[in-house]
């Protein structure tokens, strides 16, 4: 069945690359209009643009299953590409655009549930011989049982939601008496986040790299993998750079991991495109550690190296043609490299800095992609998520890929806010990651600076912070100073004395 | 007619970056000097550029003497003093004497869900104070220094917002 509109029940830069994709393929695109972004970039990508700026409900449009359906149905879209985040991985919304005849450009909402329930995924598997991790059979009722599995699996463990995903609702136990409060507080966290105050244990792997396998399945039944990805920089959980592929992999394991992704996603009649993400240990051991059922942020590294367009195979396989490849036909080409360049203070534990990007410049040229949502003049909203910009760089080798991407840093250049830059720009210096050895716990254990430190570039600032001090004293009979210039105040400082008041 | 100041300080933490009157649109590298040139244009926005280099800059905080300065995407506070001022400033840090307060800020805006300490206790470097709920996370916020609580300023239910001072502490050493 030929897919002739979707609508994108999503925002930001995920908007704009589905936008892309479907344009290529001749497929008219619906996007909804909220009232946090009735400036938004996305908007003047789609064909259609559906206005809910009068929607004052509380609840965001795009986690509304019954209004995302009835805007479907208002706009006579055939189909809905629900993006990341947001509704993506709810099995009821998948089973709903069933309902209402909608295509859903994903995965069944069998598989959305099963794989959501990280309980049962572990089930499947164990039943299926997928290396995992030691934990408890089932979800924890109590804090005494809690307490008894931990025992019995040794410490340190980690206590995850069952519907979590993304970081949330988990916590690290390293010693018995910890174990009631951090069972409490994830059981709390939970609840809050995913309306389920169910959570389980696993061993904690200490120092694992996080290494994940894009797969891409029909209708039919016909499965493939697309390499790996590594993504072990990451601060509590949120991924800040991926590459592909891994450097901590060979040929043989690399093979053996893709074949094991192959198999857990055919345990759960797996279409569409997903990602198996394994923990990999110190001694060369892997775990699976959870399968996600969407497109993921980082899936522009993926399409670098094999040249194959994901957007366009998830609408494929959604209209219900078969696999175009196979797995023999997955070259492995060069190497490419993400960085997310988000609206975040890095120097107070990367915390969001909202605000109006005033100039934004992103470098161009034969091995750069920029996927963005966002312009000079676009407002980053402090309801939605951070993403200022995803800087994707390619090489043909790591090391040319990390030269190019070195370069690609110094020429970005955003105004307005705070930005991951400065991290990004230490990272790539770093030995520890150049050479490819570091871990998940990198961030938060192995580095002291998130930014390189420059004299001179403080000196300049510290000369700039003198000079305003002076700029504003003059009329101040307190402080009596000669300054060069005085009458010459730029229309900037001007500009910004009444923007302050 | 008050004597004319000949100097100003920028403090940066423990840095003290000293500019001599009237100030000059340089930066000496060895004996070289560089000049400073403030432009705004449509493409770039305000910037500064120093041996041939642009770099962007904002002016996050300008209160008094304080100043936050976003230089090259990284941030600098800045106290601008007087020889003068600094001097007093010296003095009536030495008077209070060597004991040294603590703030703990809010380090984003968020939810207190628990206060883990009381008033007067004396708690260690790496003890939990508070749990923050911030983004659907729960963070819990340790203390950075030994200390005793000298006063609390936040209750369970409590919003916070980014930089609030949720509770003080006297260090010990």
């Amino acid at each position: 069945m030929k897919i002739k509109n979707i609508l994108i029940a999503n925002r930001g830069e995920i908007a704009v690359r589905i936008i892309k994709t479907a344009k290529k393929m001749g497929i008219a695109t619906s996007v909804i209009k909220t009232v946090s972004e009735p400036a938004a970039m996305y908007l003047s990508h789609a064909d259609t643009v559906y206005d809910d700026t009068d929607n004052v409900s509380e609840i965001p449009v795009f986690i509304d299953i019954e209004r995302i359906i009835k805007i479907a149905i208002d706009i006579g879209a055939d189909a809905i590409h629900p993006g990341y985040g947001f509704l993506a991985e709810n099995p009821y919304f998948a089973q709903k655009c069933a309902d209402n005849k909608l295509i859903f450009i994903g995965p069944s909402p069998d598989s959305i549930y099963k794989m959501g329930n990280k309980i049962i995924a572990r089930k499947i598997a164990l039943s299926n011989n997928i290396p995992m991790t030691l934990g408890s059979d089932g979800k924890i009722p109590s804090e005494k049982e809690a307490i008894r599995v931990a025992r019995k699996i040794g410490y340190p463990v980690i206590i995850k939601a069952a519907s979590g995903g993304g970081g949330r609702g988990m916590r690290i136990v390293r010693k018995e008496e910890d174990m009631p409060k951090m069972f409490r507080m994830a059981s709390n966290e939970a609840d809050k986040t995913f309306s389920d105050h169910s959570v389980f244990i696993e061993k904690y792997i200490e120092y694992p790299k996080h290494i994940e396998f894009q797969v891409l399945g029909d209708k039919k039944g016909n499965i493939i993998h697309l390499w790996e990805r590594e993504c072990s920089v990451q601060r509590k959980h949120q991924k800040l750079l991926e590459e592909a592929p891994s450097s901590a992999l060979n040929d043989q394991l690399r093979k053996e991991m893709g074949e094991i992704s192959v198999k857990i996603a055919s345990a759960v009649g797996y279409f569409s495109a997903g990602t198996v993400e394994f923990l990999y240990d110190a001694n060369g051991n892997y775990y699976f550690m959870e399968m996600n059922t969407r497109i993921q942020v980082e899936h522009p590294v993926t399409e670098l190296i094999t040249g194959i367009d994901l957007i366009e195979e998830q609408i494929r396989i959604a209209e219900g043609k078969d696999l175009r490849f196979k797995q023999q036909d997955i070259k492995l080409n060069g190497w490419a490299i993400e960085c997310r360049i988000n609206a975040e203070d890095v120097q107070s534990g990367f915390s969001p800095a909202p605000g109006k990007i005033e100039k934004i410049i992103m470098p161009s040229g034969e091995n750069i992609r920029v996927d963005t949502g966002v312009q000079s003049g676009s407002v980053i909203a402090a309801n939605f998520d951070s993403m200022i910009a995803k800087l994707i760089i390619y090489g043909k080798t790591r090391k040319e890929a990390l030269a190019n991407c070195k370069q690609a840093l110094d020429k970005v250049w955003i105004k307005g806010t705070k930005t991951t830059l400065p991290f990004f720009r230490m990272l790539i210096r770093n030995p520890n990651f150049l050479d490819g050895s570091i871990t998940t716990s990198f961030i938060e254990n192995e580095i002291s600076s998130y930014y390189v430190y420059s004299e001179y570039e403080e000196k300049l600032a510290a000369w700039l912070a003198t000079w305003l001090f002076i700029d504003e004293n003059l009329d101040e009979s307190n402080l009596k100073v000669n300054v060069e210039e005085t009458r010459n105040i730029s229309p900037w400082l001007l500009n910004k004395r009444i923007s302050r008041h | 007619m008050a004597k004319q100041t000949k100097k100003l300080y920028a403090l940066h933490g423990r840095k003290k970056h000293s500019f001599n009157l009237p100030l000059t649109k340089t930066i000496k590298i060895g004996k070289r000097e560089y000049k400073i040139v403030i432009k705004e244009d449509n493409k770039y926005g305000t910037y500064i550029l120093w041996k041939n280099r642009r770099y962007p800059v904002e002016i996050n905080l300008s209160r008094q003497n304080k100043f936050e300065i976003l230089f090259n995407y990284v941030s600098y506070s800045f106290t601008i003093e007087t020889p003068f001022s600094l001097k007093r400033k010296q003095y009536l840090s030495k008077e209070k004497g060597a004991s040294e307060d603590e703030k703990i800020i809010a380090p984003m805006p968020g939810k207190i869900l628990e206060v883990m300490i009381s008033q007067g206790d004396e708690i260690n470097r790496g003890d939990p104070l508070v749990i923050l709920e911030a983004m659907k996370m729960q963070n819990e916020i340790n203390c950075p220094v030994n200390g005793i609580v000298t006063s609390i300023n936040v209750d369970p239910g409590m919003n916070v917002n980014k930089d609030d001072i949720m509770l003080e502490l006297k260090i010990i050493q």
